[in-house]
């Protein structure tokens, strides 16, 4: 890459250091601006930047300018320069607006996408197993977090009626913690811990240490993990005075500085070792923001300043070490002072701030620190803690900055290659190293700024002026008593820190079974493995299965529903008429062959039982139309069934062998017809409204000129319906037609005369035509209408069937097929609705024209077009049907 | 609400449930006939049975007087028709099934299964076959 392009992308981040130093020193705090969005939701695009957000803001900026420059020089000539300035710049974009943003979905946007980013920068090496996978687990772990706290958001939103953080922030301490505000509470806390590694999230951060070391120093030490404890900070003045809220925070904070600390003692990689280093001062940092009083919030604006200053430039020397000798491992590094003496320079600086030795930002911080936790009562538990982090953050200063670059070397020599780096390597993180140096001198500079930050954490209290010693007035006793334990044991662990190493290797390793990383890897693996068994049991591929699994989902969503209201059921009454009650007996006796009675015939048997049995009860119930209807149905639906046999048993199939009592069957069809039961009883316990009814009753013969008010219903008031349904009939044989030209037909019988049935057939024939047309005709004020009549006449096609054969009822039809006399009768329903429009009234409005003494019309025609449809589409179902041949079997190609 | 009528309802539900439960295809539309049955009378109760009387304005009138719910009528009268319509296409199906697998048995419709080779669904246990062939 060009010098000049370079230029332009460390530009950037320039401008936008001196962008925020500008407006911060030309304005006052807090600053806010903000658009309306999302009305709607009441969500808007607002930004507030108080004393945190302005803190956090020069670190953004300050350590990413560091880095861009570092970049340069670190990937230069790598093929990904550009991709990584491209990312590195989307994801500073998207922090300034995380710490400005004053919305708590503005917030949350900006921070899914810097998990999005991250995730992109830790798999940079893309084609490397291990950075993929580290990627992954932050990416899921990060990501995890973020959905809690969208949760928790929205809770949080909705409870308190607004989704900006400063309005909810000042009115949450004179709110009740109800249920739902500590859940939401909680989420949110585990959202801040995925992103800032606590434990138990804490296993990503050091596995991310794949990313190029730029990016570690940006994202995993200075910026991207802070914003957990941001966010917790942010929260910490309205949640601050609940006690569920400081013990969580102590708590976990401590473990993850104690944890994260031991861990380090086990890695060999330096950057590991600064990562699990990172991961226990986010720790500290978190325990900080959960304790009480007045120097906490000041201590937390310290740490997080101190922290930058001296972690970034220590990645940065771990990446120098890298390009200047090859390796990290510190067993084979040692006595590097020589060949590289500025990296040792920047190491022994941010060393320095680290360990907290006078001098440094660290010891200032430091002083901050222990000002704070002295001012509360604290557990010992939590101040031993502190103390064991202090101590082995000075061990890790040591090897980071006196092993490495002083010690003689213990395996192996000095690596032979071991050079400097360029300028653009060096002079990022010595700049920094020498800010940490300068405010710990004179810390003065930074007063004004931690003031702010420590009061945007504490309002409504005095501001705090932050008073941080300047080096002129130290006080000997007062550095010795608080730096005597931490050096002195920092000391013994440094020295002792290869034994320590093996030693704790094998207590820890067993203790790290347990721990959430295996648990992490234990969830990955059974996921493929959970999916497949759950695959395995519910898509078995057996029909009857999911047939069970179909009727068994209802029942219980039947059943379920009527639960939830238990709502009150009619009781059935016996009712002694015996029309009813023998139709009724022959359908329990007809259903009950079927399913019992192992004979294939007994189907046959059992549904002709059960329809001719419901047709009866229609009798009986006042509809005779349906009855007429159901009787010639019936008649064809056996049969059909009765040829359908015939023809299985022709073909010589393979026969299924089944039990005659399927016990799991009878439970799951008893159950079903229960709920279906109860479900009718439920709605008939509602009072009936009759509106509908009465409306038919009273307009059926002064609007529609008809006495049948079932006919005029389906052929005058719901035309259209009755339109529709014989398209759909008719569109359903077409469907079947394309089927049925594969199957081959039997061939013609010979001519075995059955003398009575030739004789009477025609007159039959003719008989039963003549009735449907009767019924056509008298359908509209008297039982009848166009779909009895299109029921018999396919009751006279079959008739002909049986007795000679298909093709001669084919034949026998007006128009010679099925098909065109079924597209015939939809047609004359389509015209029966034209001369409406004609006449500028809707669709199918049914004209009438007074024509003597019968009155002549439109639902004549329509009528007409449904007896032609029906016939001819059912006609044609049961021609197929009939003559159908089914084997032997033909071997056609399976897809 | 009739206690016969509700049995009746109750036994074709069951009946056409049991029916489509089973191994064997025909068996399997004519449960759904059954319970195409079952729906209609369902409806009937729904529309309330009191009356005997059909529903026809009686000649010189000009309103319905007291005679059975015509709108659950019209309903039935659909379904009737269309259910038929249904079940003649299931066994379009079913014939034209039995011409492909040359067997009755819902079991031995595997062709969208994957291939037995798949870790993931190991293919179904052997299932029973009648050796005897009807002659």
């Amino acid at each position: 890459m060009q010098l000049s392009e370079r230029a332009l992308w460390c530009a950037l981040p320039l401008l936008a250091l001196g962008l925020v130093a500008h407006a911060l020193t030309s304005h006052p705090l807090p600053m806010a601006a903000g658009i309306d969005w999302i009305p709607a939701l009441g969500v808007s695009l607002s930004f507030r930047i108080d004393g945190l957000s302005a803190l956090m803001l020069l670190m953004i900026t300050g350590i990413g300018s560091a880095v861009f420059i570092y970049a340069g020089g670190y990937m230069h000539g790598h093929p990904g320069q550009r991709r990584l300035y491209a990312l590195l710049s989307l994801f500073m974009l998207a922090m300034l607006v995380a710490v400005t943003a004053d919305d708590l979905f503005v917030l949350f946007m900006a921070w899914e996408i810097t998990s999005v980013l991250s995730f992109m920068l830790v798999g940079f090496e893309h084609e490397r197993g291990s950075s993929r996978r580290a990627a992954q687990q932050a990416m899921l772990v990060t990501g995890g977090g973020g959905l809690a706290m969208l949760a928790g958001f929205t809770t949080l939103a909705m409870t308190m009626g607004t989704s900006s953080i400063s309005t909810i922030v000042e009115r949450l301490p004179s709110t009740e913690p109800t249920t739902a505000l500590t859940v939401a509470m909680l989420l949110v806390i585990v959202g801040a811990f995925t992103k800032s590694a606590q434990w138990p999230f804490h296993f990503w951060l050091p596995n991310a240490m794949s990313a190029p070391t730029p990016v570690s120093a940006y994202l995993h030490s200075a910026t991207m993990v802070k914003l957990g404890v941001y966010l917790l900070g942010r929260f910490d003045p309205g949640f601050g005075g609940w006690p569920l809220w400081s013990s969580v925070l102590l708590a976990s904070g401590s473990i993850t500085a104690v944890w994260g600390m031991l861990l380090a003692l086990r890695e060999r990689d330096l950057k590991r070792i600064l990562a699990w280093s990172t991961v226990a001062t986010l720790g500290t940092l978190v325990m900080l923001v959960g304790l009480r009083g007045e120097g906490a919030a000041a201590a937390v604006g310290a740490l997080l300043l101190a922290h930058a200053l001296y972690k970034a430039p220590l990645f940065f020397v771990a990446g120098n070490i890298d390009h200047g000798t090859g390796t990290r491992i510190i067993d084979e590094l040692g006595g590097l002072r020589r060949a590289m003496p500025w990296t040792a320079l920047i190491a022994a600086l941010a060393g320095l701030s680290m360990a907290g030795l006078p001098m440094s930002f660290g010891y200032v911080a430091k002083d901050v620190i222990y000002e704070a936790k002295g001012a509360v009562d604290l557990l010992g538990v939590i101040k031993g803690a502190n103390t064991i982090f202090g101590a082995i953050a000075v061990a890790v200063a040591g090897v980071a900055a006196v092993r490495v670059f002083w010690s003689a070397p213990r395996a192996g020599v000095t690596p032979s290659n071991a050079h400097e780096v360029g300028p653009s390597l060096l002079l990022p993180p010595l700049v920094l190293a020498l800010c940490g140096l300068l405010l710990g001198i004179a810390p003065v500079y930074a007063e004004s700024l931690l003031d702010a930050a420590s009061f945007a954490m504490m309002p409504g209290t005095d501001p705090v002026h932050v008073r941080l010693t300047s080096l002129a007035a130290l006080d000997l006793k007062h550095v010795a008593a608080s730096l005597g334990v931490t050096l002195g044991i920092g000391a013994l662990v440094y020295r002792y820190w290869d034994p320590l190493h093996r030693r704790l290797q094998r207590p820890m390793g067993r203790l790290l079974r347990y721990s959430s990383a295996s648990y992490y890897d234990k969830l990955l693996g059974n996921l493929p493995r959970a999916a497949a068994a759950l695959t395995r049991r519910l898509q078995h591929g057996a029909l009857p299965g999911y047939m069970a699994l179909c009727a068994g989902a209802m029942t219980l969503a039947v059943v379920g529903l009527m639960a939830a209201g238990l709502p009150s059921m009619a009781m059935p009454t016996f009712d002694g008429r015996a029309g009813p009650l023998g139709a009724c007996a022959l359908i329990v006796l007809g259903a009950l062959s079927a399913a019992l009675l192992r004979e294939r015939m007994a189907l046959m048997m059992g549904v002709g039982l059960v329809g001719y049995g419901s047709a009866l009860l229609f009798v009986a119930s006042g509809a005779p139309d349906v009855a007429l209807t159901q009787f010639a149905v019936e008649t064809v639906f056996v049969i059909v069934i009765a040829a359908l046999l015939l023809a299985f048993r022709r073909a010589r199939l393979e026969r299924v062998q089944e039990p005659r009592w399927r016990p799991g069957s009878l439970l799951l069809s008893a159950l079903f017809a229960t709920a279906m039961t109860a479900l009718l009883l439920v709605a008939v316990a509602v009072p009936f409204d009759d509106t509908l009814t009465r409306w038919y009753g009273e307009n059926s013969v002064p609007a529609a000129h008809g006495h049948n008010v079932v006919n005029v219903i389906l052929v005058d008031f719901r035309a259209i319906d009755t339109l529709v349904e014989s398209f759909v009939v008719l569109l359903s044989f077409l469907a079947a037609a394309a089927l049925l030209e594969r199957l081959p037909q039997r061939p013609a019988e010979g001519a075995t005369r059955r003398v009575m049935l030739d004789v009477v057939a025609p007159w039959l024939y003719a008989l039963i035509l003549g009735v449907a047309a009767l019924a056509l005709l008298r359908g509209h004020d008297e039982p009848g209408g166009g779909f009895v009549g299109g029921l018999l006449a396919v009751t006279a096609t079959t008739l002909w069937a049986v007795v000679h054969g298909r093709d001669a009822a084919r034949r026998r039809l007006p128009l010679g097929s099925p098909t065109a006399l079924a597209a015939l009768g939809v047609l004359l329903t389509v015209l029966a609705g034209l001369p409406a429009l004609a006449l500028g009234q809707p669709f199918m409005t049914h004209q009438w024209v007074d024509l003597g003494p019968w009155p002549l019309s439109t639902v004549l025609l329509f009528d007409l077009g449904v007896l032609l449809a029906v016939w001819g589409a059912l006609g044609a179902y049961a021609l197929a049907l009939i003559d159908a041949d089914i084997g032997p079997r033909v071997d056609e190609a399976t897809p | 609400m009739s206690l016969a009528l509700i049995v009746a309802m109750w036994a074709c539900f069951a009946a056409g449930l049991y029916l489509a439960l089973s191994r064997d295809l025909l068996r399997i539309v004519v449960g759904l006939a059954l319970l195409g049955s079952g729906v209609n009378l369902l409806l009937l109760a729904a529309g309330r049975v009191g009356s005997a009387q059909p529903a026809i304005v009686a000649a010189g009138q000009r309103a319905l007087g007291d005679a059975a719910n015509p709108v659950p009528q019209a309903l039935m009268l659909t379904a009737v028709v269309i259910g038929f319509a249904l079940m003649c296409y299931a066994f379009v199906l079913v014939v034209t099934l039995l011409r492909r697998t040359g067997s009755e048995d819902a079991l031995a419709l595997r062709a969208a299964e994957p291939p037995p080779i798949e870790a993931i669904k190991p293919p179904l246990p052997a299932r029973d076959v009648d050796i005897g062939r009807t002659p």
